[in-house]
């Protein structure tokens, strides 16, 4: 759906469903360089599941308007400002990747909005080296290509695809391209600059699910495992052979995985 | 994994891995036509897009997956859909790019199937084309209307040879808002990657290099997702409301690969033009060894066009490869490994001494078909081309004496040998008619 939010137009997918805030509100957030494409087969699956469905794209990126936020706690606020814009009272956040660092700062510093927590491919802290950096500035097709490389795991660079005919590759590197210019590099800048995610964290009291994937190259199982067990009320699920965008390469683990997790814990 | 996959390892590899319960190596044949679901709820997640998965042979089915996802790795593209032949493939992204209305820019230098489909069929069903000369980039540009939906063309064109400037006609269609199809039988990714040159879908005929057999029909439409569907109101049809699947809107569902979600819903759904999952099999056998095979075509390219243009029976030759070619500079730039393994020729002596040749020809076989292992011939004015009309054959740049070579695999020896000996019947041939 179309929204305006800040005099920007944002786009939201609703999973192919129109949005009603009387219902259980699930919030998607993307990750660096990406958009509410990265939530394809979660978005749909959900939403004809009784849950109401919000997978945004940030200013500039994908389908919205606007210039990228330069900041993760810019990021949280823009969420709990959508979340006002549409009288949601409180939504279970899902962050993939620098989704999660926006997901932890967003849940501590707004408990009353931020239901339950789901972390996907997440750490406490995603530093990015200087040459990536460097790349999304200078030769921003590099770092896509770069990126999309290291994020998908076995399957990925086999082209073994749940939709059939589905390259991830190709994919991921035209999701990207469609982004603002500017999109990536603000992104790996406001991940490189976030030092409060062991202190968010540690605050959080709403049940948590970390997603983890075996073979993730751009934020490692073991950094993963180190932000569950400081969530107060951490679970984890690993999902072996799997890299860094999860999501798309393991759709059915992932939604089995966050459907159990949402069934079985209650809301406060 | 260290990086990215390099051609030939995709060409063996790329979409299948051996499944758990069984571990087949080879790609196995799922001769199926549907698929258990799971329950109800699984069943209508399927048919919802909830979920990737098969649930009917027409719409999908895991071994054709298995070369789609081949085929999409090795062009760079976001997704393919595999057809029953190149022409369903051509056909059916037409027809779900195209309404009533609406108008295509096309090479005018192709097959003559497609000229045929866009010349006679096409208007039946009000969708005119406006054929240009492949090298008149002012001309391409011109002829685009408010309601041109593709530029379409052959990057060698069949059976003339002409050379499409992809980058230049790609940067066309990029500023009139509309993308750029090309049919990319006869260069495969091997020789050429269009997409990375700007063009935004592509067709194949699977029957020719890339089955490379002789004894599978299949094709296939590879989406490039560097299209943007949404940028004018040209393609509500892609970036609007689905008519199923509550009103479902392709371009913001999946992004780049808009397209092809519309292509399988609506095309392979409401057309069925289906691959067969053994063609698929067979196909696949073929792309395993594409680099080998296009190698020794090159090779043996290259030596034929040497004894050609050095025999004394032969009038002309025409090959990208070749100086005098029109399109030569810009062929060795766009495909430095090879213009293809087509070669046209006309001998001394006119069209009785082709078909003369032709017919005493032993090893190298008399049939209409490019593209495969064993070294073909035919005479396109009487058989791939017939059915064009004579102002077409001019246009499209065909001569009554010309004999199309899809050159083979054999031992070049063998092949020259074969060729004095058809050579020697046409002299015979010219010496009686004197």
């Amino acid at each position: 759906m179309k929204h305006q939010l800040f005099d920007t137009n944002v786009h939201i997918a609703t999973g192919g469903r129109t949005f009603n805030n009387d219902g259980e509100v699930l919030v998607f957030i993307h990750g660096s360089g990406q958009s509410h494409l990265t939530w394809i087969l979660q978005s749909r699956y959900f939403a004809y599941r009784g849950y109401q469905v919000l997978a945004p794209d940030f200013p500039g990126h994908g389908l919205s308007g606007g210039t990228p936020l330069d900041s993760i706690e810019a990021m949280a606020d823009w969420i709990i400002a959508l979340l006002d814009s549409l009288d949601v009272n409180a939504a279970c956040l899902v962050g993939h990747s620098q989704g999660c660092l926006v997901t932890i700062d967003a849940a501590a510093r707004y408990p009353d909005r931020v239901a339950r927590v789901g972390l996907i491919a997440g750490a406490l802290a995603i530093p990015v080296n200087d040459h990536l950096l460097s790349l999304s500035d200078k030769a921003l097709s590099k770092a896509i290509q770069a990126m999309i490389s290291w994020g998908h795991g076995p399957m990925g660079h086999m082209h073994d695809n749940t939709q059939p005919g589905h390259s991830f590759l190709g994919f991921g590197n035209q999701l990207m391209a469609a982004n603002n210019q500017n999109a990536l590099k603000n992104d790996l800048i406001a991940c490189n600059k976030y030092k409060n995610g062991e202190d968010s964290a540690s605050k959080i009291q709403q049940p948590a699910l970390c997603i983890l994937a075996e073979k993730d190259k751009m934020t490692p199982l073991k950094f993963g495992q180190q932000m569950a067990n400081t969530l107060i009320r951490g679970q984890v699920t690993v999902i072996e052979s799997a890299g860094h965008m999860l999501p798309a390469e393991f759709p059915n683990e992932v939604n089995t995985a966050l459907r159990n997790f949402l069934n079985e814990t209650d809301k406060s | 994994m260290s990086g990215d996959y390099k051609f030939d390892t995709l060409s063996l590899h790329a979409g299948h891995v051996p499944d758990e319960r069984h571990g087949s190596r080879a790609v196995p044949i799922h001769q199926t036509t549907s698929y258990v679901f799971k329950d109800t709820e699984h069943a209508a997640a399927l048919y919802n897009q909830e979920l990737g998965g098969h649930l009917y042979t027409r719409i999908s089915n895991p071994t054709i997956a298995v070369l789609e996802q081949r085929i999409a790795a090795l062009e760079g593209a976001v997704a393919a859909t595999a057809t029953a032949s190149g022409m369903a493939a051509l056909a059916t992204a037409l027809l779900v790019l195209c309404s009533q209305g609406d108008h295509i820019v096309a090479s005018s230098r192709m097959y003559g199937a497609n000229i045929n489909l866009l010349e006679n069929t096409l208007p039946r069903f009000g969708i005119t084309t406006s054929f240009i000369d492949p090298n008149d980039l002012a001309g391409i540009e011109n002829a685009i209307q408010p309601n041109t939906k593709v530029i379409f063309g052959e990057v060698i064109g069949n059976p003339g040879l002409d050379i499409m400037d992809v980058e230049a006609i790609a940067k066309i269609a990029a500023s009139a808002g509309i993308p750029l199809m090309l049919d990319c039988t006869f260069n495969t990714p091997w020789l050429l990657k269009p997409l990375e040159l700007g063009a935004n879908l592509i067709i194949h005929s699977l029957t020719k290099w890339i089955g490379g057999h002789g004894v599978a029909i299949g094709g296939v439409v590879v989406d490039g997702g560097n299209f943007d569907w949404g940028q004018n109101d040209k393609f509500s049809n892609i970036a609007g409301p689905h008519y199923a699947m509550d009103g479902i809107n392709f371009y913001e569902e999946f992004g780049p690969a808009a397209f092809t979600a519309k292509f399988r819903a609506e095309g392979m759904y409401n057309f069925g033009p289906s691959l067969s999952p053994t063609n698929a099999f067979h196909i696949l056998q073929g792309m395993e060894t594409l680099s080998l095979r296009m190698q020794c075509h090159m090779d043996n390219t290259a030596k034929m066009l040497e004894f050609l243009v050095g025999h004394d029976a032969v009038a002309w030759v025409r090959h990208p490869s070749l100086p005098d070619h029109p399109g030569h500079e810009l062929a060795k730039r766009m495909m430095p490994r090879g213009a293809g393994s087509i070669i046209v020729f006309g001998l001394k002596g006119g069209r009785d001494a082709g078909r003369a040749f032709i017919e005493s020809v032993e090893l190298a076989s008399h049939l209409a078909n490019v593209g495969d292992a064993k070294t073909l011939v035919i005479h396109p004015a009487s058989t791939t081309h017939s059915h064009i009309s004579a102002e077409a054959m001019v246009e499209g740049g065909l001569s009554d004496d010309m004999i199309r070579i899809s050159v083979g695999l054999e031992d070049f020896t063998d092949i020259k040998a074969d060729f004095e000996l058809g050579f020697l019947a046409a002299a015979k041939k010219l010496k009686l008619k004197e």
